[in-house]
């Protein structure tokens, strides 16, 4: 029969033995581990080298490409109301900001002017689909560190803002509403409230989510000074959107170069302090509540008109060139349309947020540990169509 | 140690609140959503307005809309007139498997007889059969909703 000392003397064995097993210096070695394309944490087909000493990651090398689909070159053999179809698919969480630099570029070029209605309601609908993109990013990031409730709440407001969205676009992801020139159709007489009320909701789950997500020790545990990036190591690897203003550089091209009716509106750009992962989480947050507003002061001081200018049937562009960019919920966006008269564009080269922002992966993830390399992949909220085109 | 306390169970309240909440899910087949009148679910024809000008055909940006037909001479409108010609529609055919969805091909049509319908339940175990001809595409003109009525600021 054992007594409480002999429990006593065992445990004290065991803790020594466990002592002397640590103490020997292990020779961990260098592993090479690759990580995607096929990987759930990578957000589609990114492929990460990782070479790792023991726990700690010794270098990394990002591949990309494995979702390339040569956007470029499909959209010079088509005419300009078919590359809106193509470029909804560049970035499928966020296609009606995918659209809007393409066609106010086009527009520069035939020099038409959409109809205020048609530029207000076109704002309006950006911001939506920056509320619905932001919130796929509160539930996709959580669920990565560790939490699952909060996709449910995230989702089930993204839901609502799509479900707007398709009834005036008749698309929850790919819209296709824009035209040269304006929009296809004006919006549908139950627009307004339903709008007003979907924007309540999402006020109501942005405070959900901050009691859910940012408000929860476990989940700073996982973020708060990790991936922590410099502004200036941002602005050189040319980090935009909330990834650079997380950073503290109030960098938002709504407001350093208004496009649309973003002049109209007043509206805040929240910055983080640290440029950690905790910071950028944060900022998306406070981004869908200023996008409410928003909505709220659009909706408010909509013009009444017609939303499609006059434009000829055959849409001929001019010759000429030109570099129009835009705050895509993921950065800037922004396409560079080079046009030699005729139809179709003569070479376009599209500039995405995400690829840019995933080129600070080396610096971000050197020496980190391998549960950190999640934590930070999943903060940088990019999508792989995006990075590949 | 007592902020962390106090952030779980903000948490907490969050989850319980939702807890007696009614769910928002849909259980699917057994009960379905009402779709937007303008949703595009999927394309629908009405046959008699097609006159075979090919221009969704062109439009379409992967080319995805395949039409047939011939010319054939129809009874002169006026007594004693020459028989016109027409064009007889013989093969309306979408390959539902490479459309994009985008809609180009019922707006550039210039006689109203290609509509979107909410209608999505038209899925084929193999990807060839979602080839549609004319009669299925004419069937689906049962399903074409009324157009919204649209905002007062409209013109």
């Amino acid at each position: 029969m054992s007594t409480a000392g002999d429990l006593a003397e065992s445990v004290r064995a065991a803790a020594h033995a466990a002592d002397a097993r640590v103490s020997v210096d292990i020779d961990t070695g260098d592993m090479k581990l690759n990580i995607g394309p096929q990987h759930p944490a990578t957000h589609g087909v990114l492929r990460l080298v990782v070479e790792l000493d023991g726990e700690k990651v010794k270098s990394v090398k990002p591949v990309i490409g494995y979702m390339h689909r040569g956007y470029e070159k499909l959209v010079e053999v088509r005419d300009y109301p078919q590359v809106t179809t193509l470029i909804n698919r560049i970035d499928w969480v966020s296609g009606f900001c995918n659209e809007i630099p393409f066609i106010l570029g086009a527009e520069k070029l035939l020099e038409i002017e959409a109809p205020p209605r048609a530029t207000y309601l076109r704002t309006l609908l950006c911001e939506m689909q920056r509320i619905a993109s932001h919130l796929v990013f509160f539930s996709a990031y959580p669920l990565e560190v560790g939490a699952m409730t909060p996709m449910f709440f995230a989702f089930r407001e993204r839901e609502r803002v799509l479900d707007v969205l398709e009834s005036v676009t008749g698309g929850r992801f790919h819209p296709n509403f824009n035209r040269v020139g304006g929009l296809f159709k004006d919006i549908p007489a139950t627009f307004r409230s339903e709008c007003a009320e979907t924007m309540d909701a999402v006020r109501n789950v942005c405070g959900e989510l901050d009691n859910l997500i940012v408000g929860n020790e476990i989940f700073m545990e996982r973020t708060v000074g990790v991936g922590v990036l410099p502004p200036e190591i941002a602005l050189d690897y040319g980090v935009s959107g909330p990834n650079l203003r997380a950073t503290g550089v109030a960098e938002d091209i709504r407001k350093t170069s208004p496009y649309l009716a973003y002049d109209q509106v007043n509206f805040d750009i929240p910055t983080g302090e640290n440029g950690d992962c905790f910071d950028r989480a944060k900022i998306r947050l406070r981004e869908i509540i200023e996008s409410t507003y928003i909505i709220d002061q659009l909706l408010d001081s909509l013009p009444s008109g017609p939303v499609m200018a006059k434009v000829p049937k055959v849409i001929k562009v001019p010759e000429g060139e030109i570099y129009v960019k835009g705050e895509n919920p993921r950065g800037e966006m922004g396409y560079y349309i080079v046009s030699k008269g005729g139809g179709t564009p003569y070479r376009v080269k599209i500039r995405s947020g995400s690829f840019s922002n995933i080129s600070c992966l080396e610096y971000l993830l050197d020496g980190v540990l391998v549960p950190d390399i999640i934590a930070i992949l999943g903060s940088l909220d990019f999508v792989l169509g995006d990075v590949d085109r | 140690m007592a902020t962390s306390i106090t952030g779980l169970i903000k948490g907490l309240g969050v989850t319980l609140k939702a807890l007696v909440n009614p769910a928002v899910t849909v259980q699917y087949p057994h009960e379905k959503e009402e779709l937007h009148p303008r949703t595009r679910g999927v394309i629908a024809l009405k046959v008699e307005n097609c006159t075979v000008c090919m221009l969704c055909v062109r439009s379409c940006p992967d080319w995805c809309i395949y039409i047939e037909g011939h010319k054939d001479k129809a009874p002169p409108r006026r007594e004693g007139g020459k028989p016109r010609s027409v064009n007889v529609l013989d093969r309306f055919d979408i390959d539902y498997a490479l459309c994009m969805y985008c809609g180009i091909c019922v707006e550039v049509c210039p006689f109203d007889a290609l509509f979107w319908s909410p209608e999505f339940e038209y899925a084929e175990p193999k990807i060839a059969d979602l080839l549609h001809d004319i009669d299925r595409l004419d069937e689906w003109m049962q399903t074409v909703p009324e157009p919204p009525e649209l905002d007062e600021g409209a013109k």
